[in-house]
């Protein structure tokens, strides 16, 4: 049982409920929605996050799975493992990400393994070697890696929330990503 | 040393540049402006919590503190130490919110040892129990507990991004605290 009271959907403003009807109808949302004077920027950082072509969209679930994990997620996990699916991964390639050791699993690329080295690390320790930067720097760039940091920080930080507020998963609704 | 190129002002888009030069022009804003396709929503974000009238400042730099002392962020707490003397806290109060356990001990309020309390332990376990969640939501309601939340969800976040990109501590230019939305 979430911690907190969800707002309902029809409570909200014209552009939140918009947003949510693009989105999804999801607990997460309705429970961010108590906070209306800082919900509609995070839905605006949501959306850039989104819809930015630097990464596939399976590049970007690889990340966010693993954040998941880490973090101890069920809210994440229960809404990224069928979107990680849709993006192409396999269930063996999920299985492998919410591993203890992802290392050992086939069918990965480089690049995808690198992004799972630097979530694994930084979400572990709290911070980067020079090595793993500097690999991560060589194969993805200054943009590219920044924003990938991006996205660990927005879900490393929901995690919290969520583990938090105790938020029950959703039923059937699923976040468009 | 940062461990990437600070971009520039001029290369922002319009709402981010003004958003950064609002905020200090700090180097971590100019870092994080790599991922020029993200950035501006980050600020944007950022804006909105700073400048919401429903969780006291006070409070705020509280829990800022706190993350950046439990996530380790040299940046963060260079900077929130001075911030947080802006808003209002002496400096024993910032030495023993930063510090492993002397906060337990000092003079605080009960709703400021339960944030406390709350922010170490979701921290460190990655939950909260249950009676010490209804104790900091019975005393704040629901509206500034999910701020509250989020304030920790952003500055554990960023910890992450300034221990990676090595960010280096501004010399003198320190986050003003900005005007805040007239109450509702």
């Amino acid at each position: 049982m979430s911690r907190i009271p969800l707002v309902s959907v029809e409570q909200q403003p014209e552009p939140m409920r918009q947003w949510m009807a693009r989105r999804g109808n999801l607990k997460v949302f309705r429970l961010l929605a108590n906070a209306p004077h800082v919900f509609p920027a995070w839905t605006q950082m949501v959306d850039e996050l989104f819809e930015s072509p630097t990464f596939s969209r399976r590049m970007r679930e690889v990340v966010i799975l693993r954040v998941a994990h880490l973090q101890g997620s069920r809210y994440e996990l229960s809404q990224h493992v069928g979107i990680a699916r849709n993006a192409g991964l396999t269930d063996q390639q999920i299985n492998a990400i919410l591993d203890t050791d992802h290392s050992d699993a086939a069918g990965f690329s480089d690049t995808e393994r690198t992004a799972l080295d630097v979530t694994t690390e930084l979400c572990s320790t709290h911070r980067l070697r020079d090595d793993t930067f500097a690999a991560a720097q060589a194969v993805f760039g200054d943009e590219a890696l920044t924003e990938l940091l991006m996205i660990i920080s927005c879900y490393y930080g929901l995690a919290l929330v969520l583990n938090a507020t105790d938020l029950d998963v959703d039923g059937t609704a699923r976040f468009q990503p | 040393m940062t461990r990437i190129a600070y971009r520039q002002p001029e290369e922002m888009t319009e709402q981010a540049r003004e958003l950064t030069l609002k905020r200090g022009n700090l180097n971590v804003y100019r870092a994080l402006a790599n991922a020029e396709k993200v950035f501006t929503g980050w600020m944007v974000a950022g804006q909105a919590a700073l400048a919401s009238p429903v969780l006291p400042v006070r409070l705020r730099e509280f829990v800022v503190l706190r993350t950046a002392y439990l996530m380790d962020s040299p940046y963060e707490l260079g900077q929130h130490r001075d911030v947080a003397r802006t808003a209002g806290l002496s400096r024993d109060e910032i030495n023993a919110i930063t510090s492993e356990s002397a906060w337990q001990e000092a003079d605080f309020s009960p709703v400021e040892l339960a944030v406390l309390r709350l922010t170490t332990e979701l921290l460190t376990t990655r939950t909260v129990s249950a009676e010490l969640f209804d104790q900091v939501h019975t005393a704040l309601g629901s509206e500034a507990t999910v701020e509250l939340l989020m304030v920790i969800s952003r500055y554990a976040g960023l910890a992450l991004m300034l221990n990676a990109l090595d960010v280096d501590l501004d010399e003198t230019a320190r986050l003003p605290i900005p005007p805040r939305q007239a109450s509702q």
